[in-house]
């Protein structure tokens, strides 16, 4: 299961928050007529040196739709994105890359580049320095310079609005503008989109940021508990389809009704897809594992939904065999689509701390270690069956296409440079994993 | 899209060369074929001295040149050569002109002993890297010539605007006169030479010169490049690996019919079967062709390589399988090849060209006194057996199910099959579960065109267009709620456009198969968004009705 909530993590994100705040490097603000806290980061305020690229009336907005399938945004039940994404530039054939989890793909969206470089492959990895297996949701955890950053840079000013706590924890103090989530509902540890919407509106009309990242996690939470998903029936799923999609409508009502249409650039996509299995359709990898000489005793698996991530925690001279033996056993058990050495696989591109095997599940199959009741949940992603993802630009600024429907590949990747080439800042060194989508 | 004005002319120019006195050596026309970004296969057949008849095995080896220019008077001349022909060929001509430029419309001729051909028209296919913001296709299947005039044919040719045209099999018909034609009567429209069952590579080296001796496929493979995949008729009824329902211990060795028939194929059509233009040099003929970044069109063999189906009276002294649905329609070899080019990194739309229909169909629940008439169209309906087409992916369930979860495991979508056989039009979703759908997903979508003479249910029974068939379209669909179109009545052929943001198949049907000057019109449009997997109907076709 991905992006389950740990109250400690969670809270360790608010207590850095809380910490910075105290320590006067953030200021605490409220907005809008329901008190809004948004947190400020003094330190990421304009330079005056930076004040020409500060006046541009440009303003992006990066709506990420957590967990929603291309195919979910029709006429009938989101006909506002639906519009939207009619009106703007398509990419049908857009995807989450490895490890399709929350975490990561909203850094690759973020830094433009794959998780080998910025050092996040996954929601949930194996820390060798505690040899504990930990959510990726500290701010150091990103080890490349987002499009925050390089924005803040240029004298812009950015907010982040993410309605998860383990993201509000990795992106940490990057923006200038920064909602904590609030109020978090009770285990699924995520607000509700019409909070998050508020926060996103009180954001816009209080500071007007250049860049707001928001990212809206209803379709997902509502996905990943919808015990009606693996029937087709998806009714849990399909409500909160309909109710983002008033959120959407919300924010793009605001965009047009405060004259910011015309000057802004709307990127608008998901994370990752979902998937829902049967609660028969489990695979459990632990006793394979432990069955095995070499291995037993010696393996550790970070669960990340659909892709189980394998670490050899024995003698790292019998690594390569340790590998081989993961691959030959892992492949053969019912559920399990593949089994890959990232080392050999340089697609996957999720670098040394992703695991030394990389284990995905079949479309319809969960993961459940170490035993079946580890994971009760029905939809899950992280594995191939999870790539597709809506991707559309929008927006009323001259830039963004009209109506227009690209057959070209594009990528969660592709929405730092897009934003880098919006706004005419410069690329990382090396460049970017990705590519801009804007013409 | 093709210029209009010139296209046109240089039909018009073709055909009238072709009737000209001193045409006598290009009999059979010319063609093109498997267009690639810089290279097309180009097809004629000369007749040297009046004793070179095809499968006549008699004629001298005579030099054949080439040339393929830009203009239709030849004053831009890019390509030309020479190659020699004789009787071992069957005087056939087959030329993978090269070095060509993507996306660009070519006319080509062919010159032997002083005479000219006609003019043809062909097209290059975009390159690889390229966005095409379109793509449209000519799609027909099932042309039986004793059963009526290829007035389909004719009617696509008049279009100006399609890339290439798509034959999804039963190009030709294997029957002696009085065996197959036209009506509950079988009356033959026009009889087929030779007047037997074509058995010998003499047989059907004769049969794919007469058809390509009509004047409308002519003027069809004069105008627009072609894109061929056979089903059974290529070679005869209900073909499988090691013997069809339509070979009997009588007319010799399967295997050597069934090479006297791929032979005669590979010189006839413009194809690269195994890779090449040659001929001789292998058999193979599933392969993809793509269309830059927009679409890739993988065409399956279906015949070759496929167990007996099931539930089949065992025609040779070969076993009879168990009755099961387990054996393969594909072979291993071509299911992993398609489920390599069904992939992620590939052009976005994913065209199957596939013979027979791989949407699940169940035939339960139909009118007891129907069943024959279906069966006579649709293949192997067993009385009171399994409700289904034991000949298509029903039959071969676990290939089915095999490329439907790889496309599931996969995430892949855009994945478009497309199908002939089975004499009617249908669009489908795939469903992964039929039986609880429209819950739950579907692997992509079935567009089925109708025969170009081939009979269909009103044929069979007798009865008036959409009188009769209503009931069991009715029937059909209620049963199985992914089948969303259906018309068992009409023929002729269909237009399919390709955009980044769907694709959309046209139904078009001609009048009476027997009148030879039989009129079109458009009769139903379906399309597919880019991302659904699923079909909707759509109210205009594309370039006009």
């Amino acid at each position: 299961m991905c992006d389950s909530p740990r109250d400690s993590r969670a809270s360790g994100a608010f207590e850095r928050g809380r910490h910075e705040i105290r320590t006067g490097r953030r200021t605490l603000l409220t907005a809008g007529a329901a008190g809004i806290a948004i947190s400020t980061a003094t330190s990421g305020l304009p330079r005056a040196a930076a004040a020409a690229s500060a006046g541009t009336r440009r303003r992006a907005y990066v709506l990420v739709l957590d967990g929603c399938r291309p195919d979910e945004i029709s006429p009938t039940l989101m006909p506002r994105t639906s519009a939207l994404r009619d009106g703007g530039l398509h990419h049908p054939r857009a995807t989450s890359l490895p490890v399709m989890e929350t975490i990561p793909s909203h850094v690759m969206m973020m830094s433009g580049v794959r998780p080998d470089r910025s050092g996040v492959p996954a929601n949930s990895i194996l820390d060798r320095t505690t040899g504990e297996v930990r959510d990726m949701d500290r701010p150091e955890d990103i080890r490349v310079r987002t499009i925050i950053e390089r924005l803040n840079r240029n004298g812009l000013t950015t907010g982040t609005v993410l309605s998860k706590e383990y993201l509000y924890g990795i992106f940490g103090g990057r923006a200038t503008h920064r909602w904590e989530p609030a109020p978090i509902v009770p285990v699924s540890g995520h607000a509700p989109d019409a909070s998050t919407m508020e926060a996103t509106l009180a954001m816009v009309e209080e500071h007007d940021p250049h860049l707001v990242f928001v990212n809206l996690g209803d379709i997902d939470r509502m996905g990943h508990s919808d015990l009606t998903g693996p029937l087709g029936v998806r009714a849990a799923r399909q409500a909160a389809l309909a109710a983002t999609d008033l959120q959407v409508g919300r924010f793009v009502d605001l965009l047009k009704s405060s004259g910011r249409w015309q000057t802004s650039l709307l990127v608008v996509l998901a994370d990752h897809s979902m998937d829902w299995s049967l609660p028969h359709q489990l695979i459990h990898l632990t006793p394979v594992l432990e069955a095995d000489p070499l291995l037993a005793g010696h393996v550790t698996i970070a669960d990340n939904g659909g892709a189980d991530l394998l670490y050899w925690t024995g003698d790292p001279a019998l690594l390569d065999a340790a590998v081989t033996r993961m691959r030959a056993l892992t492949s053969a058990v019912p559920g399990v689509l593949a089994a890959h050495d990232p080392r050999v696989t340089p697609a996957l591109r999720t670098g040394p701390l992703g695991g030394d095997v990389i284990v995905y599940a079949r479309a319809g199959w969960r993961f459940s270690d170490p035993d079946q009741w580890s994971n009760p949940i029905p939809g899950n992603h992280g594995h191939p069956a999870t790539m597709p993802i809506p991707f559309f630009l929008a927006g009323g600024h001259r830039r963004v296409p009209r109506g227009v429907t690209s057959s070209r590949r594009a990528a969660t990747i592709d929405v730092a440079p897009t934003l880098a080439d919006f706004f005419g800042v410069g690329a990382p060194r090396g460049g970017y994993d990705g590519r801009s989508r804007l013409p | 899209m093709i210029a209009g004005g010139a296209g046109a002319a240089a039909l018009a120019g073709a055909t009238a060369a072709a009737a000209r006195p001193g045409h006598e050596t290009f009999q059979h026309g010319v063609a093109s074929g498997d267009p690639l970004p810089r290279a097309v296969v180009l097809w004629t057949r000369v007749t040297p001295t009046a004793a070179a008849t095809p499968g006549s095995g008699v004629g001298p080896r005579v030099t054949v040149a080439w040339e393929v220019a830009t203009d239709r008077r030849f004053r831009d001349v890019v390509r030309r050569g020479s190659v020699r022909t004789g009787p071992a060929g069957d005087h056939t001509v087959k030329v993978d002109a090269t070095r060509l430029r993507p996306d660009t419309a070519y006319f080509y001729r062919f010159t032997c002993r002083g005479e000219t051909s006609p003019v043809g028209r062909t097209r290059t296919a975009p390159a690889r890297t390229a966005t095409p913001t379109g793509l449209r296709f000519g799609v027909v299947s099932c042309a039986n010539l004793q059963a009526g005039w290829f007035s389909a044919y004719r009617h696509l040719a008049r279009r100006d605007d399609l890339h290439a045209v798509i034959h999804l099999g039963d190009y030709l018909y294997e029957y002696a006169p009085g065996e197959y034609g036209y009506g509950r009567a079988n009356t033959d429209i026009r009889p087929h030479v030779p007047a037997r069952e074509m058995v010998s590579l003499a047989d059907y080296r004769q049969r794919h010169a007469q058809y390509k001796s009509d004047p409308d496929l002519r003027a069809l493979h004069a105008r627009h490049p072609f894109i061929v995949t056979w089903d059974d008729h290529e070679v005869t009824n209900d073909a499988w690996r090691d013997g069809a329902e339509n070979h009997q211990p009588a007319e010799g060795d399967y295997a050597a019919r069934r090479a006297a028939a791929h032979r005669a194929y590979d010189e006839w059509m413009p194809v690269r079967m195994s890779g090449t233009a040659a001929t001789g040099d292998g058999t193979r003929l599933f392969r993809t062709l793509r269309f830059g970044a927009l679409a890739e069109l993988s065409m399956l063999d279906l015949r070759t390589y496929r167990d007996q189906q099931a539930g089949t009276p065992a025609p040779s002294p070969v076993p009879s399988p168990t009755g099961g649905t387990d054996g393969t329609i594909t072979g291993r070899a071509q299911l992993d090849w398609l489920k390599r080019r069904l992939r992620r990194g590939g052009p976005q739309w994913k065209l199957v060209g596939n013979p027979v229909m791989i949407a699940p169909v169940t035939f339960a629940q139909l009118p007891h006194d129907l069943v024959d008439p279906v069966n006579d169209v649709t293949g192997l309906l067993p009385r009171d057996g399994a409700p289904y087409n034991v000949d298509q992916w029903d039959g071969y369930t676990a290939d089915r199910r095999e490329l439907f979860d790889h496309i599931r495991d996969q995430g892949l979508h855009d994945v478009v099959f497309l199908t002939g056989d089975i004499h009617s039009g249908w669009a489908c979703d795939l469903p992964y579960d039929a039986s609880t759908y429209p819950l739950g997903d579907s692997a992509g979508v079935e567009l089925v065109c109708t025969s170009v003479t081939s009979n269909n249910l009103k044929d069979i029974t007798g009865t008036p267009p959409r009188t009769s068939s209503l009931a069991v379209e009715a029937v059909i669909q209620t049963n199985n709620r992914h089948v969303k179109y259906l018309d068992f009545d009409s023929h002729g052929y269909s237009v399919l456009d390709v955009t980044p943001e769907r694709v959309q198949m046209d139904w078009y049907v001609i009048g009476d198969r027997a009148d030879r000057r039989a009129g079109s019109s458009w009769t139903a449009s379906w399309a597919t968004r880019s991302g659904t997997n699923k079909v909707h109907a759509v109210s205009t076709p594309v370039g006009g009705a």
